[in-house]
C-alpha cells in the first residue's frame, strides 16, 4: 500500500502551499456536512438533511478532524510537543487519500443507487471538492526524518488507556458497521475505518501501538475479550448480526486449530474441515433428532468431549503418514482423507453399509442445546437488553474461543513449540537434537483435531442439521485461506482472516456471485505479495523472506529489546 | 468373464484419461520439481474450449471433421491457461517456501472454475449457455453413437477414440522428448537445471514448454471426457485431476511412461473395484473412496511409484 | 603449544571404552563409503578422525549418531548397543554438531540452545497448557541452563540474537552449545574450524579443551592437520572407507602411509591436483 508521491523538484516548488491547502480543504468538508449531501432521502441512511450533520457525514466530520491534528502537528499548536514523533507528513498523505476515496464512494452511491449525479446536493459537492484539497495539500506537505515512535516512553497509565481506548472503538466501530443496512453504507464504513487505520500506520502510532500490544499483552488480551463480550448488548436484540458473529468466531476457533497445524508445525493438512464435520457428526448422532441414529443421550458435556476425541482420534490416524511423508504428498494425503470423509458420512446411510449419517440428507432437527435448565433456545433480558438465541451461542462460543486461545498460546509458547519451530527450520537437524519429530507432528494433527472437534458439536447445535455437504473440500481451503490471509501461527491474524473471509460476503451480497472468484484470487495474490499474512508472525516473516538481510536485523533488534 | 472383460475395457478407457492428464503433472514435476495441482483446471477449460469452438463455428453439426478442430480450440484454451498460470503465478514464487505455491495452487483452480461458472455465458459476441449446470457436449459421427459389440464386451466409441488419443499422444510425445531440440532441452534441464542454464538452455522457456505439453495432453483428455460423458461441468477437474496425479505418483513421478503406467493400472484397478468389492462398501457409490485409499496408500508406501525410477526427494 | 603438552597426559585408564564401533559398513548401492571400521573411546579422551575428502569421515559420524543406519556392524555406547535412531543415541549421550552448520536460523541463539534441552525435559502438551508451578520450574531452569552453556562457549551476550545473523565462528560454537545442552558424556565435532582464521581456531581448540576438561569426551573431524595433532589423544586415520592408522598423534603422523595417503589421493585420482597443486605438499608440511 504505497502512496504514489509527486517528483522532489514539484514537492519542493509548492511545499509553502500545502497547509493552507489542506486547511481550507478540511474546513470546506466540515462545511460540506452541515449541508444535504443526497437529494433522495432514502441514500445511506438519510443525508438530505441541512443544518446538522448525520449519520455517514459525521465519519467524514471525523476524517477531516483527524487531518486536522495532523495539519496543526505539522505547523501550528500540535507541532512543539508532538512534531517530532508523528510523522503528520505520511498521515497526511494516507488521510487525504482515504479521504478522498471516500468522498468519491458518497458520490458513487448516491449516483448508482438513484438516477445520477443530479442527485447529489450541494453539500455532498462542498464536502468532495474539500477532500480534493487535502488529499492536493498533503501531496506537497515535505516530508521530515523523525524519531521511532517505538522508542518513546509514556507513563503506565496511558498505555492501558490508550489500549482501552483502541478497544472500545473497535466495539463501537464493529457495532456501527454491522448496524448498516445496504451495502454502500458498509462499503463506506469499511473505507472510513481503513483511513484511520492507514493514518495511524502511516504517522507511526499503530506501530506504537503494537509496542505497547506487546508489553501489555495481558490488558490487550482482557481488553479483546471485554470487546467480544460487551458485542451482542450493542445488537439490541437483533440476531441478524449475533448469526453472523456465531458462525465467525466457530470458523475463527476452528481456524485457530488449523493454525497449529499449519501456523505451529508446518504442516499443509488440506482435510482440515473433516474434523470440524467428526465433532459435528457425533454431536447430532447422539442428540435427540428424529434422525439422529444412536439411541444414546448423554449430557452435553459428555458429547463435546466425545467429539474432541473422536476428532482427535481422527487427527491422529491422519497424522501417521507424517511418518513417512512430508511436503506436498502430505497435503495430498490429508485432501484424501477429507474426501474419504465426506463420502463416508454420504454413503453411511444404511445401503452402503451401516446407517450411521443419514447419508446425503444428513441429520436434521437437531434440538437447542440444553444445559442444566438453560435452554439455547430461549431469549433472556440481561439490564434491559434482549440477548436471543444466537447471543446464548455466541456466549458459549466465546467460551470454547478463550480455550482455543490459550491452548495455542500456551503450547507455542512451551518446550513442545520450541520443538515445532526446530522441526519447520530443520527437521533433521532437529531429530539429531533428540526432538521427538514424529510425536510432535502427531500432537499438532491431535490437537488441532479435538478443538475442531469442541467446535463441531456447538456447531450441530446452532446450525440445527448435519450434512455431509457442509464439509467439502472447499471449506479447508476456506479455513486454509484464512490462516494464510490473516497470518500463519497468529491469533491476531486468523481471527482477522476469518473475520473478513465470513463477515464481507454476508454483507456484501451483491458480489455473492463472485465471492470464490475473488478468493482464489486473494490466495494467489497474498502468495505472491504478502505471503506471511496481513498480521505477520516475526518468524514465519523471516521464513518467507530468507535471503531479506534487513528485515532479519531489523527483527532481531525488537527481539533484543523486548527481552530487556 | 465376459465381465471381467468388459471392466478391463472400461478400466483402460478410464486408464488413458488418467493417464493423459498425469502426463502434466509429472512433465512439469520433472523440469521444476513443482506440483501443478491446478492442472486439473486446464483439463476443464480443455473440454470448454473444444465446446465453445463447436458451438462457435459448427453448432448442429456432426461431422466427425469437426473433432480436430475441436481438439485444436481445446489445445489452444488449455496451452494459454496453462502458460499464463506458470507466467502469473508460479514463476515468482520459484524460491520461495513450498506452502506457497501449492496454496498459489488452490487458488489458482477456484479461480479458475469460478471464471468458468460465472463468466462463461457473458462472454461478448458468443451465445453460450450458461456454465452453471453442466452442458451437454456435442456427439458426433464415428467418435459416438452406437456402441460396438466384441462378444458380450460392449465398447463405446468415445472409448475407442480415447484409447487412440493416448496412444497417439504418447508417439508423438516420445518422439518430441527424444528426437527434438527442445525435448533434449528438456531433458536437460530435468538432470540438473543449473549445468543446463550454464550449457546456454534457457530453462525459462524451458519450464513454459513443459507446462504447454502438459496442457495439450490435458485438452485432449478434455475432448475425450466430453465424448464419454456426454456433457462437460466447471467441477469435473477437481477429480479428475486428483486421481490422475494418484496416477502420476503410482507411474513414479517424474517418470513419462510411468505416468502413462500408472494411469492405465489406476483406470483398471478402479473399475475391478467397483465390480468385485463385494457387499455393501462395493460398488459405484464407494469406488472414488476406494481410488483416495488407493492414493493414500502409494503416497504413503511406495512414494517413488510401483516403477521406482526415480527417488523423489518430497516425501 | 603448551597448550599440546597438557594433553599429554595418559588418558584416564578405564576397562571399557564409552563408545566402541566395531566392524560399521555403509553401502549405499554399489558404493562402499564405509567398510569394517572398528573405533572406541574413552571418557574423557579426545579423539580425531582424518583422512582425505571422500574418505567416509561424515558417513561414518552419521552411521555412529543413528542418521543413517549402517549395513552392518554394531555400535556401543557405555556397553549397551545403541538404536540406530537420532533420538536415541542423543538420550544415551552422544550429540554432535554438522559440517555445513545446521542451526535453526530463525531463531535466537537462546532458543536455539532451550532445543537441545528438548530430549532432557519432559512437559507434555497438558503440561504446558496448564501452565503449573512444576512447569514454570522446568521452564526456568531450561532457560537458565541454556543461558550458562551460552556463556560456557562465549556467547552469553548474544543470546537474543537471531542464529543467521550470527557470524560464522559465532554460529559453531552456537552448535556446539546446542550439542551440549543436551547433556552428552560424548560430544562428535565434524570439522569444527572449517572456514576459520587461525585466531578462530585456536579459540576453537581452547573450547574443546574445555569440553573435555568439564568430563565429556570428544571426537572430531578435521583437515587442519596441525590443529588435530595438537588436540587429540588419539587420531584415526580414514582412507576410502577403510581405516588405514590408529595411534597417538606422534605414531599417525610419522607413518609413511598417513603422508602416502594424503597425496596419493591425489595423484591417482586427479593427476593434475598431485603434481602441482600445493595443497598435497601443504598437508605434508603442516604435519
Amino acid at each position: 500500500m504505497s502512496i504514489p508521491t509527486l517528483p522532489d523538484a514539484f514537492v519542493e516548488k509548492h511545499a509553502a502551499k500545502g497547509w493552507p491547502v489542506g486547511l481550507a480543504g478540511v474546513a470546506l468538508v466540515i462545511i460540506g456536512t452541515f449541508m444535504s449531501w443526497s437529494f433522495d432521502p432514502n441514500i445511506l441512511g438519510d443525508l438530505s438533511v441541512y443544518g446538522y450533520p448525520g449519520g455517514l457525514q459525521i465519519l467524514a466530520i471525523i476524517l477531516s478532524l483527524l487531518a486536522l491534528v495532523l495539519l496543526l502537528t505539522v505547523k501550528g499548536p500540535l507541532a512543539s510537543r508532538l512534531g517530532q514523533w508523528l510523522d503528520a507528513a505520511l498521515g497526511l498523505r494516507a488521510l487525504g487519500l482515504w479521504l478522498l476515496i471516500y468522498m468519491v464512494g458518497v458520490i458513487l452511491a448516491i449516483a448508482t443507487d438513484s438516477s445520477g449525479l443530479v442527485n447529489v446536493d450541494p453539500g455532498g459537492w462542498i464536502s468532495f471538492v474539500g477532500a480534493v484539497l487535502v488529499f492536493a495539500g498533503s501531496q506537497v506537505i515535505p516530508l521530515r526524518e523523525l524519531r521511532d515512535l517505538g522508542r518513546a516512553r509514556l507513563p503506565g497509565w496511558f498505555e492501558i488507556a490508550a489500549v482501552a481506548v483502541v478497544m472500545a472503538g473497535v466495539l463501537f466501530g464493529a457495532a456501527y458497521a454491522l448496524a448498516r443496512e445496504d451495502a454502500w453504507s458498509f462499503v463506506l464504513v469499511l473505507v472510513f475505518a481503513g483511513g484511520t487505520v492507514a493514518a495511524m500506520f502511516r504517522t507511526g502510532t499503530m506501530g506504537w501501538f503494537g509496542h505497547v500490544a506487546t508489553r501489555r499483552r495481558k490488558v490487550l488480551t482482557l481488553a479483546a475479550f471485554a470487546v467480544a463480550f460487551f458485542f451482542p448488548f450493542t445488537q439490541q436484540g437483533s440476531d441478524a448480526n449475533m448469526s453472523i458473529a456465531t458462525s465467525v468466531l466457530i470458523f475463527a476457533a476452528t481456524a485457530i486449530g488449523l493454525n497449529i497445524v499449519v501456523g505451529l508445525a508446518g504442516l499443509l493438512d488440506l482435510g482440515y474441515i473433516a474434523f470440524l464435520g467428526a465433532g459435528a457428526y457425533v454431536a447430532s448422532s447422539l442428540s435427540r433428532s428424529a434422525f439422529a441414529t444412536i439411541d444414546w443421550h448423554p449430557p452435553f458435556l459428555v458429547i463435546v468431549l466425545l467429539g474432541g476425541c473422536v476428532s482427535a482420534t481422527l487427527g491422529l490416524i491422519i497424522g501417521t503418514p507424517t511418518l513417512r511423508v512430508s511436503g506436498d504428498y502430505l497435503a495430498i494425503v490429508t485432501l484424501g482423507f477429507g474426501e474419504i470423509f465426506r463420502f463416508s458420512m454420504f454413503n453411511l446411510d444404511g445401503n452402503n453399509g451401516p446407517n450411521l449419517t443419514n447419508g446425503p440428507n444428513g441429520i436434521p432437527g437437531i434440538p437447542e442445546l440444553a444445559v442444566g435448565g438453560f435452554n439455547f433456545g430461549d431469549e433472556h433480558v440481561v439490564a434491559g437488553i434482549t440477548l436471543g438465541r444466537f447471543s446464548n451461542y455466541y456466549f458459549l462460543l466465546l467460551l470454547l474461543m478463550a480455550f482455543v486461545i490459550l491452548v495455542f498460546t500456551r503450547l507455542n509458547n512451551s518446550r513442545i513449540g520450541r520443538g515445532w519451530v526446530a522441526i519447520r527450520e530443520d527437521e533433521k537437524a532437529a531429530e539429531a537434537m533428540g526432538v521427538n519429530v514424529f510425536g510432535l507432528k502427531l500432537l499438532a494433527f491431535a490437537v488441532g483435531a479435538f478443538l475442531a472437534g469442541l467446535a463441531g458439536t456447538i456447531k450441530a447445535h446452532q446450525d440445527g442439521a448435519t450434512s455431509p455437504d457442509q464439509y467439502i473440500f472447499l471449506e479447508s481451503a476456506f479455513l486454509l485461506a484464512a490462516i494464510v490471509l490473516g497470518g500463519m501461527g497468529t491469533i491476531a491474524g486468523v481471527l482477522l482472516g476469518a473475520t473478513i473471509l465470513k463477515l464481507l460476503p454476508e454483507k456484501l451480497r451483491f458480489f455473492s456471485e463472485y465471492r470464490l472468484l475473488l478468493f482464489g484470487l486473494t490466495l494467489v495474490l497474498m502468495m505472491r505479495f504478502r505471503p506471511e499474512g496481513l498480521v505477520a508472525n516475526k518468524r514465519r516473516l523471516l521464513e518467507f523472506h530468507e535471503e531479506d538481510e534487513k528485515l532479519a536485523t531489523a527483527v532481531e533488534s525488537e527481539l533484543v529489546e523486548e527481552a530487556k | 468373464m465376459d465381465q471381467f472383460f468388459q471392466q478391463l475395457v472400461n478400466g483402460l478407457t478410464l486408464g488413458s484419461l488418467y493417464a493423459l492428464i498425469a502426463v502434466g503433472y509429472t512433465v512439469v514435476y520433472g523440469i521444476v520439481q513443482l506440483i501443478n495441482f491446478a492442472h486439473g483446471e486446464v483439463f476443464m477449460i480443455g473440454a470448454f474450449g473444444a465446446l465453445s469452438t463447436y458451438l462457435l463455428f459448427f453448432d448442429g453439426q456432426t461431422g466427425v471433421w469437426i473433432l480436430p478442430i475441436m481438439i485444436v480450440g481445446a489445445i489452444i484454451a488449455s496451452v494459454v491457461t496453462a502458460v499464463a498460470m506458470e507466467r502469473v503465478a508460479y514463476r515468482p514464487l520459484r524460491n520461495a517456501p513450498r506452502l506457497a505455491p501449492l496454496i498459489t495452487a488452490i487458488g489458482i483452480s477456484v479461480f479458475l472454475q469460478e471464471l468458468v461458472r460465472v463468466f462463461y455465458d457473458r462472454i461478448p459476441f458468443a451465445d453460450f449457455p450458461s456454465a452453471k449446470q453442466r452442458i451437454p457436449f456435442p456427439q458426433l459421427d464415428g467418435v459416438s453413437g452406437k456402441a460396438v459389440e466384441v462378444g458380450d464386451v460392449t465398447i463405446q466409441r468415445s472409448a475407442i477414440f480415447t484409447v487412440a488419443a493416448l496412444v497417439v499422444c504418447a508417439i508423438l510425445l516420445w518422439y518430441f522428448i527424444n528426437r527434438t531440440k527442445l525435448g533434449r532441452g528438456m531433458l536437460a534441464v530435468s538432470q540438473d537445471p543449473d549445468t543446463a542454464r550454464l550449457m546456454g538452455i534457457n530453462v525459462d522457456r524451458i519450464i513454459v514448454v513443459a507446462f504447454a505439453l502438459g496442457a495439450v495432453l490435458a485438452a485432449v483428455a478434455g475432448v475425450s471426457q466430453g465424448l464419454q460423458n456426454n456433457n462437460i461441468d466447471f467441477k469435473m477437474g477437481f477429480i479428475a485431476g486428483l486421481k490422475a496425479f494418484t496416477a502420476a505418483v503410482l507411474g513414479g513421478i517424474g517418470n513419462i511412461q510411468g505416468a502413462v503406467f500408472g494411469g492405465l493400472v489406476l483406470g483398471v484397478v478402479e473399475s475391478m473395484a467397483t465390480q468385485y468389492v463385494p457387499g455393501q462398501f462395493g460398488g459405484g457409490t464407494w469406488k472414488d473412496v476406494w481410488a483416495f485409499v488407493l492414493l493414500i496408500l502409494v503416497l504413503v508406501f511406495r512414494p517413488q511409484g510401483l516403477l521406482g525410477a526415480r527417488v523423489v526427494d518430497r516425501a | 603449544m603448551t597448550v599440546t603438552d597438557e594433553v599429554r597426559s595418559p588418558a584416564r585408564a578405564s576397562g571399557q571404552p564409552l563408545l566402541e564401533a566395531s566392524g560399521v559398513t555403509m553401502q549405499f548401492g554399489g558404493l562402499l563409503a564405509v567398510n569394517d571400521v572398528n573405533l572406541s573411546v574413552h571418557e574423557g579422551e579426545i579423539l580425531g578422525l582424518i583422512g582425505p575428502n571422500g574418505a567416509g569421515k561424515t558417513t561414518f559420524f552419521n552411521c555412529l549418531t543413528g542418521l543413517y543406519k549402517p549395513t552392518r556392524g554394531q555400535v556401543r555406547f557405555n556397553g549397551v548397543p545403541l538404536a540406530p535412531k537420532p533420538r536415541a543415541v542423543v538420550e544415551a549421550g552422544m550429540a554432535r554438531t554438522f559440517q555445513n552448520i545446521r542451526l535453526f536460523a530463525n531463531m535466537t541463539a537462546l532458543e536455539n540452545v532451550m532445543v537441545g534441552r528438548y530430549c532432557r525435559t519432559s512437559s507434555m502438551a497438558l503440561t504446558s497448557i496448564l501452565h503449573g508451578p512444576k512447569y514454570r520450574k522446568e521452564e526456568a531452569a531450561t532457560r537458565a541452563r541454556a543461558q550458562e552453556l551460552l556463556d560456557f562457549v562465549g556467547l552469553g551476550r548474544s543470546s537474543e540474537h537471531l542464529a543467521r545473523n550470527m557470524p560464522y565462528g559465532d554460529q559453531r560454537r552456537l552448535e556446539i552449545a546446542r550439542a551440549l545442552a543436551t547433556d552428552p558424556k560424548l560430544i562428535l565435532l565434524d570439522e569444527p574450524t572449517a572456514g576459520m582464521n587461525p585466531l578462530e581456531t585456536r579459540q576453537a581448540s581452547d573450547l574443546i579443551f574445555k569440553i573435555r576438561d568439564s568430563g565429556l569426551s570428544v571426537v572430531v573431524i578435521e583437515h587442519d592437520m596441525r590443529f588435530i595433532f595438537g588436540l587429540c589423544d588419539r587420531v584415526l586415520c580414514l582412507v576410502r572407507g577403510e581405516t588405514l592408522v590408529e595411534g597417538t598423534p606422534i605414531e599417525v603422523q610419522s607413518d609413511s602411509r598417513v603422508i602416502e595417503a594424503y597425496i596419493g589421493t591425489g595423484e591417482s585420482d586427479d593427476e593434475d591436483a598431485g603434481q602441482d597443486t600445493p595443497a598435497g605438499g601443504d598437508e605434508e608440511g603442516k604435519s
